[in-house]
């Protein structure tokens, strides 16, 4: 009970520190299974996120970035953990497949950024090597977790 | 001084598995390196949304010959929870019970690896033999010395006799007496000491910095370990220690995963003292509700996260897996910066890749 | 000439004998997923003990007899593995091991796999299983030893 407690407790102030860099969006929040919660943010807000939960919350553990294609918008998901989970899901439509990206903070978040370009065509602005990842020397180019 | 790049891999007797290396060596020192991975690559994260969940198992499985167990646990705890059953205890101790048996398997299997790549081939036999009795054990439990099949959504599909529960506990008693003098080499053994201490040191700043997961984070002083950071039955009720080290080097490594492996055969003993009766498992539906899970689970090299959105149908929408040894073979530039040649099988040798989960 | 060709018909049964006696193998994986190369492994450790058989596991493509491949074949992997190959002096033999090196294994129909090793390199002996256990492997290669005779 006591970490049910403490739980709520930090991400009530993390949600308000949210409500308060990024006062015009939307901001929901959904409780998801396994003991995470994820916070819907706008692909601009999403560095500043980051540096808030990484330096004010000390979320320091990027565990990966997810990508997925719903055939509609491509959505990326931050996953981080130190205690709790907390993932903040953005959406990008296909015709602006560009978001900053987080290693000038996080040195550690190159591969799955590296990984998401490769698999789905994002390009992470900043990013100072974003070559293809795990793709063959005579890769076509195609991205193939793609639907389109 | 000229500079030469040394190509090592992707066929090389240091590796196991295909990856290349190119390090540019001036003299005798290594200045740069890179790495190219995608050798091993099957591309097994589309594969799993052609195929039902329960083929995916068997799939999900191969990701990794030495971790299998593992990744079948974390996807098969994920869908467990898209499901919404709760699973009978016996089925958790089983399945955890499995999982600490790989990770003592995977622990004695590297320092094997670890011996065999500075010279020291003693070890190298010592710690493989001493691996058969684990295989053994997963034989006789599960029908397959590597990949056992034993989760299904739901729980697992083996069960344990009392009898057979009491041998069990004597073949560790004898497991254990080995693991301890392994661990007596390892904390003693001048040899080994000399090759891999003040080498590959990672400081916890950069261990922060790079989220590291697994040992190599516990080596240098991050005390993290899921299965007491994450309190879900059955670990929840089991005492253990997390070993962590402060040296942050291959020694510290080393030290720790050791340390993990005596542990591991403490909580497997503590686990068959308190199997709880009841089934294995209990029946689910072929068809996953639709939602999203993020499910993380500690292997033996670290955080094993995987993220399954399901659309209401029988075959996921998106399986993502996040491996422990891509994570951390991202420090490897800055480990090897300015070691000696000789030093770079220690280095290669103690962040314990394993490239075929790294690849997927 | 004649006694060239005649020490040559002399010496060629025992060179063959030497060969089948203590056949040197190098193992590459194509892109598997390891359980056939630590069992592979296995077969050297002390409870399976290829080497009292004469099989040593060598570093160079240039020193091995027997190319023990395993794990199924990716794009990028393919013309490692034909390199590979190309650099074994004959008389030289491949033996598949693992149902993945056989036929694609699990992980037929990924995009980034071509199939078993039998698309690059000729095969002249498959073992399967998955993963293939060190008896097998040691059947395996007896039976190949039994085909270079």
């Amino acid at each position: 009970m006591n970490r049910l407690l403490r739980q709520l407790h930090l991400f009530e102030e993390i949600f308000s520190a949210f409500q308060a860099a990024f006062p015009d969006d939307p901001l929901t929040v959904q409780a998801m299974p396994i003991d995470e919660t994820f916070v819907t943010l706008a692909p601009e807000h999403i560095h500043e996120a980051c540096e808030i939960l990484v330096e004010r919350f000390d979320f320091y553990h990027l565990s990966t970035i997810t990508g997925l294609d719903t055939g509609a918008a491509v959505e990326l998901f931050y996953h981080f953990w130190n205690a709790y989970g907390i993932t903040l899901r953005t959406a990008l439509p296909y015709t602006a497949l560009r978001i900053a990206t987080l290693t000038d903070f996080i040195p550690g978040a190159a591969f799955y950024e590296r990984e998401l370009y490769t698999m789905l065509g994002v390009v992470f602005e900043g990013h100072v090597n974003l070559q293809p990842l795990l793709q063959p020397d005579d890769w076509d180019g195609s991205h193939p977790l793609r639907k389109t | 001084m000229t500079k030469i790049i040394v190509p090592i891999g992707p066929q090389h007797p240091l590796l196991k598995e295909p990856v290349s290396f190119q390090l540019t060596v001036e003299g005798e020192h290594v200045t740069e390196s890179a790495m190219r991975l995608g050798y091993v690559h099957r591309g097994i994260e589309r594969l799993c949304q052609e195929r039902t969940y329960v083929q995916n198992i068997h799939l999900l499985e191969r990701i990794c010959g030495i971790c299998s167990h593992v990744h079948t646990t974390t996807f098969c705890q994920g869908v467990e929870a898209l499901l919404g059953v709760k699973l009978p205890s016996r089925a958790l101790y089983l399945r955890a019970l499995l999982c600490e048996l790989e990770r003592i398997h995977s622990h004695l299997l590297w320092l094997g690896v670890l011996a065999l790549n500075i010279g020291f081939d003693t070890i190298f036999m010592y710690a493989w033999r001493d691996r058969e009795v684990v295989l053994d054990i997963m034989e006789d439990l599960s029908g397959g010395r590597v990949s056992h099949a034993v989760n299904i959504v739901g729980g697992v599909r083996f069960d344990l006799t009392d009898d057979r529960r009491v041998t069990l506990l004597r073949q560790l008693n004898g497991l254990e007496e080995q693991v301890r003098i392994l661990l007596g080499v390892v904390e003693h053994e001048q040899t080994l000491q000399a090759r891999t201490r003040n080498v590959g040191r990672l400081s916890l700043e950069q261990i922060r910095r790079y989220c590291v997961v697994g040992p190599v984070a516990r080596a240098s002083g991050l005390d993290v370990d899921l299965r007491r950071d994450m309190p879900r039955p059955p670990y929840d009720g089991l005492t253990f220690q997390v070993p962590v080290r402060q040296e942050g080097d291959v020694w510290a490594r080393t030290l720790v995963r050791m340390l993990e492996t005596v542990e591991s055969v403490h909580l497997c003993r503590q686990m068959l003292d308190l199997l709880p009766p009841g089934p294995v498992s209990t029946r689910v539906s072929r068809r996953v509700p639709a939602g999203e899970v993020v499910s993380r689970t500690e292997a033996p090299r670290g955080e094993v996260v995987y993220y399954i959105r399901s659309d209401g149908s029988d075959k996921p929408a998106r399986v993502k897996v996040r491996t422990p040894t891509l994570t951390n073979l991202i420090t490897l530039p800055s480990q090897l910066e300015n070691v000696n040649m000789a030093d770079v099988s220690v280095v290669l040798s103690g962040v314990d890749l394993c490239i075929a989960c790294a690849d997927r | 000439m004649n006694i060239e060709v005649a020490l040559r018909e002399l010496l060629h049964p025992i060179v063959r004998w030497a060969r089948r006696k203590s056949p040197w193998v190098l193992h590459y994986n194509s892109g598997g997923c390891n359980g056939c190369d630590i069992e592979i492994l296995d077969t050297l450790t002390p409870r399976y003990d290829v080497e009292r058989l004469g099989i040593l596991k060598e570093a160079s493509p240039r020193h091995a007899d027997i190319l023990l491949c395993t794990g199924p074949v990716t794009r990028q992997s393919r013309d490692r593995l034909r390199l590979i190959y190309d650099q074994m002096p004959e008389p030289k033999w491949v033996a598949a091991v693992g149902s993945c090196c056989c036929s694609g294994g699990v992980f037929q129909g990924a995009y980034n796999v071509l199939g078993g090793v039998d698309h690059v390199v000729p095969v002249d002996m498959y073992i399967p299983g998955c993963p293939c256990r060190p008896e097998a492997i040691i059947d395996g290669l007896a039976r190949l030893l039994e085909l270079i005779q």
